[in-house]
């Protein structure tokens, strides 16, 4: 099961940019598979854009959107994608040059591997 | 801790874990030396539960050293039971005078990962607090213990007290 999330988190973690990329379950908001550069501090990256998920989950069911499907986070040194994979979330966690269509299509990709 | 401390320590706490309760999300937050004393309490509305609720925390944090003990497994962490509807977390916060026992309960506005994030920064802002270098606690009896209990939800359920 674990090869499973680490096979889902390679392609990612390949992509040029990408610092971390997570599966993440997102209930619990732990890390289950996490491949990130030093300094990168992954339960707080996993809990904090769980968290982020869930609150932009029920924003969207209130406003009648349904589920969130990807989830994007422009801040001013990079970028976070978070994309839904059932029980679990996949993040990728990106420089500020990474190449962003790419991260968020790896993301989505390695999210449906998993659904 | 001696009695006389408890004001100043009481007070200390207070700003700590009301950044932990609205960074963390969580419902209920207690803080409770192992001999009974509520140093702090968020989300409480009556006596009875903090009183119920610190004296399981008390015998559960003295069962779950034992069983460190007796299976060769140290110190614990934390204790993390997922519930239906709300979850329990039971951890320890180091000083130097002595563990304080800290529990948490939350539900899907919070999670796991997100008190365990928040507890971290907050065991390393308690463990620093002037107001914990101060004379060891008593040895604690029943009565010690008791006494403890009552004076300490006196002071938490102040008017003024935080979580009210």
């Amino acid at each position: 099961m674990t090869a499973r999330y680490t096979e889902a988190l390679d392609r990612l973690s390949r992509v040029s940019g990408v610092a971390g990329a997570l599966v993440v379950e997102a209930r619990a908001g732990l890390p289950v598979a996490v491949d990130v550069a030093s300094g990168v501090d992954s339960g707080a990256v996993a809990a904090l854009a769980a968290a982020m998920y869930r609150g932009a989950q029920r924003a969207a069911e209130t406003g009648g959107y349904e589920g969130v499907h990807t989830l994007q986070l422009e801040a001013t040194a990079g970028h976070v994608v978070v994309a839904g994979a059932g029980e679990m979330l996949v993040i990728a966690v990106a420089e500020r040059d990474a190449q962003l269509g790419l991260v968020r299509l790896e993301t989505q990709r390695a999210a449906e591997s998993l659904r | 801790m001696r009695v006389a401390e408890l004001p100043r320590v009481v007070e200390a706490l207070r700003a700590p874990i009301q950044t932990f309760v609205r960074e963390s999300r969580a419902r209920i937050a207690l803080v409770v030396t192992g001999s009974g004393q509520v140093l702090a309490q968020h989300g409480f509305a009556r006596r009875y539960e903090v009183m119920n609720v610190a004296s399981l925390a008390a015998a559960a944090h003295a069962a779950a050293n034992a069983l460190g003990r007796l299976t060769g497994a140290g110190p614990w962490q934390h204790l993390h039971h997922a519930g239906s509807r709300q979850d329990l977390f039971l951890a320890t916060l180091r000083t130097p005078v002595e563990d304080l026992i800290f529990v948490v309960i939350f539900d899907t506005e919070s999670s796991l990962g997100l008190v365990q994030l928040f507890f971290g920064r907050l065991a390393e802002q308690v463990a620093q607090l002037p107001e914990f270098r101060v004379l060891p606690s008593e040895q604690t009896t029943q009565q010690t213990f008791e006494r403890d209990l009552e004076e300490g939800l006196q002071r938490v359920f102040q008017p003024d007290a935080p979580g009210r």
